[in-house]
């Protein structure tokens, strides 16, 4: 891609140190340290250590835990990401034929995507109380007895609700964006095409909203993976018995809560890799999007 | 068959013009319309029910709250646990009232957003617009930071910090978590949708690449700007892990540590001072929902330019 | 002139002055929030105003592990704090790390502190010490479990409050036809595991329960008494006489409430909270059962909950400033006050007179349950136990014994799991204390 430029040697360098400085010390390093720490069994203190080679991935392989929290990642990660896009869509259509309250129903549907990830988690505890929680109450009409922290479905569930709450306001403005940008001229060519609001919507919006849709689905894929960790910490508050449990959290649970250094940072590589993967896919769709449009 | 119309106009325009007519004129009651509606009056209700049931968990006593969880019954304590929230201090100093944690959560989020986009802006503009050799290696350099969340790499990073002589001080607090490649790579999505014609005119114009980016690329890259403003405020806005780490006085406390140490006491024996907790959420929400709400505008306009 | 010679001498030995009466600050990092944080913060400033050399500020540093954690940084970074509170289940990796902490009877010793280990309570007195019996964590925040009782169910039931369970196996039914959930608890691991050790004084691990050393220490949880022990659980619960609601400890105890379940054990400190309630029934406490059938009396339990660690590395005048506190905190006049404020239980003798003396239990005599259970007859396997990497054991446990009481697994393959895991956990940690 040869774009136009500038030839100065030394300001892009001086312009890039800031953020390599940092990202060097703050990053690099630590993860060196991860790296080199998953081969060793040490002392948190730093007191004492002993090599073990790749003993602390071996077992991560043997431990059916890992295995059983893995696919609770994955399960987690595409029904968060699943729901979360699918609501926003359906509320940001809407929001596009309504005429009247668009900007009304914006700002209400916006502002949870600034509620913090404890708080969250806070809400989900209350609204999800075994004895009194509203949403139990609810789904007891329907003859389903929730017993979060208690039944492992009903604890997923619950997790799973208050991420994709979350989740929502984010994706519905960029889809809300997306239809809205989209020119009147097709719009109108749309509405000559096809008579049913369902048929125009697969034939002309959705393809149109497909780029929105794909950098969404990283993104959101990224945050149930990482960012929900704040809320699961409080819904399960350090007590995990036998409740599900993403593989980030169980790094914090390693890692921080255990202090069980080598295991943890075995885990964490393998999770590095993994998101390089999924980064590395990223990179090369979006890239792809950005030559279409 | 297309239908043959009575006017000279050609028939895909006199169907948008009938249809255009039709939307115009005061329409009939619609059941789609109501079915929108009722859609999006569900969708803000769960978005708004958990904060307006906050509001009313605070008005009531503590132990109640214990007992029977949220109920419609607005009781009389919401002037008192707001008068705990915002001056009742915690700790030992008195310094961790809800105003003073206010305060800090506030430099937090300002001193991430800004601090993390100028320099965000600076990389972006190194790699885009200069013909490095290690333009690409810088980027992955960068991109890859998104792999290891912070959680992760806490204890060595707080001993950087530590040797730094960073440690309990603002710059420490906030600038460890500027590494991380999201405003990077924002920037540069949208660097490299800005037309090429305006570098090649700066540049017969004379003016170097710093006039060009502070005279031509900011002011453009102003709805940018604040769609990423928006996200890295929330952002450090809500930071608890690092914080805890780092601060050792209580003074520079967060909002959202602030909730953690009212709401820990939910372990053992005693009540945890419910009303005081949610109101500081509460109190939490507010900077976030205000900016987002007044810069909604470009947020959204700039979110979605970098898509072309 | 003479004016400003005059100030500028009077404002020299000012200084003078006040550089000779420079206070040593002390720091102590902490992981109690609320109403306890409250406390600590009253402690603190009891010590300061009552002498003038030293100056102690308690920091609030998250929750226990992040406590933990910021001191384990700090420490690797040279920045450790001077007292840090560590909890009972992170205990071992503490004192497994020779050099982080000043074992806290050699600090007060080489203090000029007197220092007798038979002050302290005796359930108190060895958990965490070394296996020569030196304290080296002073207990801070500690309790023990016992069995709560709605007094008004039992009294409908007909049946009186049961010291073993065998007594529970034959009131439950009544309590059962009277419409209770006979009993609940709300901390498997140390309830049913750790405490149900030391209360039938059997042992649960080896290498001295752990103390001997980490190299080889084995966890003894796959014996046929717990076994016995949560087949009958399971049985009750099947038949509707205990109530199991998850590995949360408000959502068990919620039910005693409610007046849901008419007893449940819980902690000796839970009868703070209770009395703030206000509830609408009379309760009562008493010591956790224990099976006659192993073993004719009970045992004393262990504590549970946190102590404080002096940490390595300061300077001689921080040290002095270290002990001086410990000497106020142990004091009866501070634990006292901290035993009626919070419910942990006061952990010297003397404290536990004075509030004898003053009346406290005649006002709340659930208050006395704790203390009286730690003074129990004592056996070679009730100090305590130290085992590395505990918290993911009991995170093992907690898994483990729920999948067995959710009907997920038999009790057989839910104590070999934990046998297995715990002891992968604890050669894991034998192999970080290598040097």
């Amino acid at each position: 891609m040869k774009r136009a430029g500038f030839d100065n040697r030394w300001l892009p360098m001086l312009l890039l140190i800031p953020q390599l400085s940092i990202i060097c010390l703050f990053f690099y390093w630590p993860a060196w340290q991860a790296l080199r720490s998953s081969f060793y069994l040490e002392d948190p203190f730093g007191l004492g250590e002993t090599f073990v080679g790749l003993k602390n991935y071996t077992r991560l392989w043997d431990s059916s835990q890992y295995m059983k929290n893995a696919w609770f990642t994955v399960w987690f990660a595409t029904l968060v990401t699943f729901f979360s896009l699918a609501i926003a869509l359906l509320l940001a259509v809407k929001a596009d034929t309504v005429l009247r309250g668009a900007r009304t129903y914006r700002t209400l549907l916006m502002w949870v995507y600034a509620v913090a990830p404890p708080v969250a988690g806070f809400i989900a505890l209350i609204v999800f109380n075994q004895r009194w929680g509203p949403l139990t109450e609810f789904f007891a009409q329907f003859g389903w007895q929730m017993k979060i922290r208690l039944d492992y479905f009903d604890t997923a569930f619950a997790m799973i609700v208050a991420s994709v709450w979350k989740q929502v306001p984010v994706n519905f403005i960029f889809f809300l964006s997306g239809l809205q940008s989209i020119p009147r001229s097709v719009r109108e060519a749309a509405l000559i095409d096809n008579r049913s609001g369902l048929s125009r919507f697969w034939t002309v919006t959705f393809p149109l909203l497909a780029p929105t849709g794909f950098f969404l689905l990283i993104i959101n894929i990224t945050y149930s993976l990482f960012d929900t960790f704040g809320m699961i910490d409080t819904i399960l508050r350090n007590n995990p018995g036998d409740q599900p449990v993403t593989l980030v959290y169980q790094v914090y649970l390693d890692g921080f809560r255990g202090q069980d250094i080598g295991g943890s940072s075995a885990q964490s590589v393998v999770l590095m890799v993994l998101v390089l993967a999924l980064t590395i896919f990223q990179f090369r769709l979006v890239e792809r999007r950005i030559h279409y449009t | 068959m297309a239908e043959l119309s009575q006017t000279p106009l050609p028939p895909e325009q006199a169907r948008a013009a009938s249809l255009e007519r039709r939307a115009a004129r005061p329409r009939p009651f619609r059941w789609g319309e109501a079915v929108n509606h009722i859609v999006l009056i569900a969708g803000a209700l769960f978005m708004i029910a958990p904060l307006l049931m906050l509001v009313q968990m605070s008005t009531v006593p503590d132990a109640e709250i214990m007992r029977t969880g949220p109920s419609f019954a607005i009781g009389d304590r919401l002037g008192p646990n707001l008068d705990k929230a915002l001056f009742g201090s915690m700790s030992y100093s008195g310094e961790t009232t809800g105003i003073n944690m206010f305060r800090n959560s506030m430099i937090l989020g300002l001193g991430f957003a800004i601090g993390k986009i100028i320099i965000a802006m600076m990389a972006a503009y190194a790699i885009v617009y200069f013909r490095l050799r290690f333009a690409t290696l810088a980027f992955w350099l960068i991109f890859t930071t998104l792999l290891l969340p912070l959680e992760v790499r806490i204890v060595p990073s707080y001993e950087i910090t530590q040797k730094l002589g960073l440690l309990n001080t603002w710059t420490g607090l906030i600038v460890p978590l500027i590494a991380s490649a999201t405003a990077t790579f924002f920037f540069r999505q949208f660097f490299l949708s800005v037309p090429e014609e305006l570098v090649e005119a700066a540049r017969i114009d004379g003016a170097g690449p710093v006039r060009f980016f502070l005279d031509i690329l900011v002011p453009l890259s102003r709805t940018m700007i604040a769609a990423m403003f928006i996200i890295m405020f929330v952002y450090g806005w809500n930071q608890y892990l690092w914080p805890t780490m780092v601060s050792t006085e209580e003074g520079k406390f967060t909002l959202v540590q602030g909730i953690k140490q009212i709401t820990q006491g939910l372990e053992g024996g005693h009540i945890p001072e419910f009303g005081r907790s949610n109101l500081l959420a509460i109190l939490a929400v507010l900077p976030p929902v205000l900016v987002v709400i007044f810069l909604q505008r470009w947020f959204v306009k700039g979110l979605t330019e970098s898509d072309k | 002139m003479n004016r400003t010679l005059i100030t500028t001498t009077v404002a020299t030995f000012g200084l003078m002055a006040s550089a000779a009466y420079a206070e040593t600050e002390i720091t102590w990092w902490h992981g109690m929030g609320g109403h306890l944080g409250d406390v600590v913060n009253q402690i603190a400033e009891g010590f300061n105003e009552s002498q003038s050399d030293y100056t102690i500020t308690p920091v609030f540093k998250g929750s226990y592990e992040e406590t933990l954690t910021g001191a384990i940084a700090a420490f690797r970074a040279g920045e450790q704090p001077n007292i840090v509170q560590v909890f009972d289940a992170g205990a071992a990796t503490v004192i497994g790390a020779q050099g982080a902490t000043i074992p806290v009877q050699d600090l007060l010793e080489q203090n000029g502190a007197d220092f007798d280990i038979e002050d302290y309570i005796a359930g108190v007195r060895y958990f965490y010490a070394d296996s020569d019996g030196k304290m080296i964590g002073m207990p801070f925040n500690s309790s023990s479990p016992v069995l709560y009782y709605n007094e008004d169910a039992l009294a409908k039931a007909g049946v009186d409050a049961p010291a073993t369970y065998e007594d529970f196996e034959d009131i439950a039914p009544a309590l059962k036809e009277a419409g209770y959930i006979p009993m609940v608890q709300t901390h498997l691991p140390w309830e049913f595991v750790e405490n149900f050790h030391s209360r039938h004084n059997l042992p649960f691990a080896t290498n001295n329960n752990g103390y001997d050393g980490a190299d080889g220490t084995q966890i003894l949880i796959n014996s046929p008494e717990m076994a016995m022990h949560f087949t009958k659980v399971k049985e009750w619960l099947d038949a509707g006489l205990f109530g199991f609601f998850g590995t949360s400890w408000d959502d068990n105890k919620a039910h005693f409430l409610d007046q849901s379940a008419a007893m449940y054990i819980g902690s000796s400190g839970d009868f703070g909270g209770l009395t703030a309630m206000d509830l609408p029934f009379k309760w009562a406490s008493t010591y956790l059962p224990y099976w006659s059938e192993i073993t004719p009396e009970g045992y004393q339990t262990f504590i549970g909950g946190a102590s404080l660690f002096a940490m390595a590395g300061h300077p001689e005048e921080e040290n002095a400033a270290t002990a001086a506190f410990f000497e106020y905190l142990t004091s009866p006049e501070v634990q006292y006050m901290w035993h009626r404020e919070t419910g942990y239980v006061p952990i010297t003798t003397a404290a536990y007179e004075m509030a004898k003396e003053d009346g406290h239990y005649d006002r709340f005599p659930a208050a006395e349950t704790g203390i009286k259970q730690l003074m129990l007859q004592s056996g070679e396997n009730t100090a305590g136990y130290r085992m590395g990497f505990y918290v993911q054991i009991r995170d093992v446990e907690n898994r483990e014994l729920s999948k067995f009481l959710n009907g997920e697994t038999s009790v057989e393959d839910a104590l070999s799991t934990i046998e297995a895991e715990g002891n992968e956990l604890l050669g894991r940690f034998s192999q970080t204390t290598t040097n």
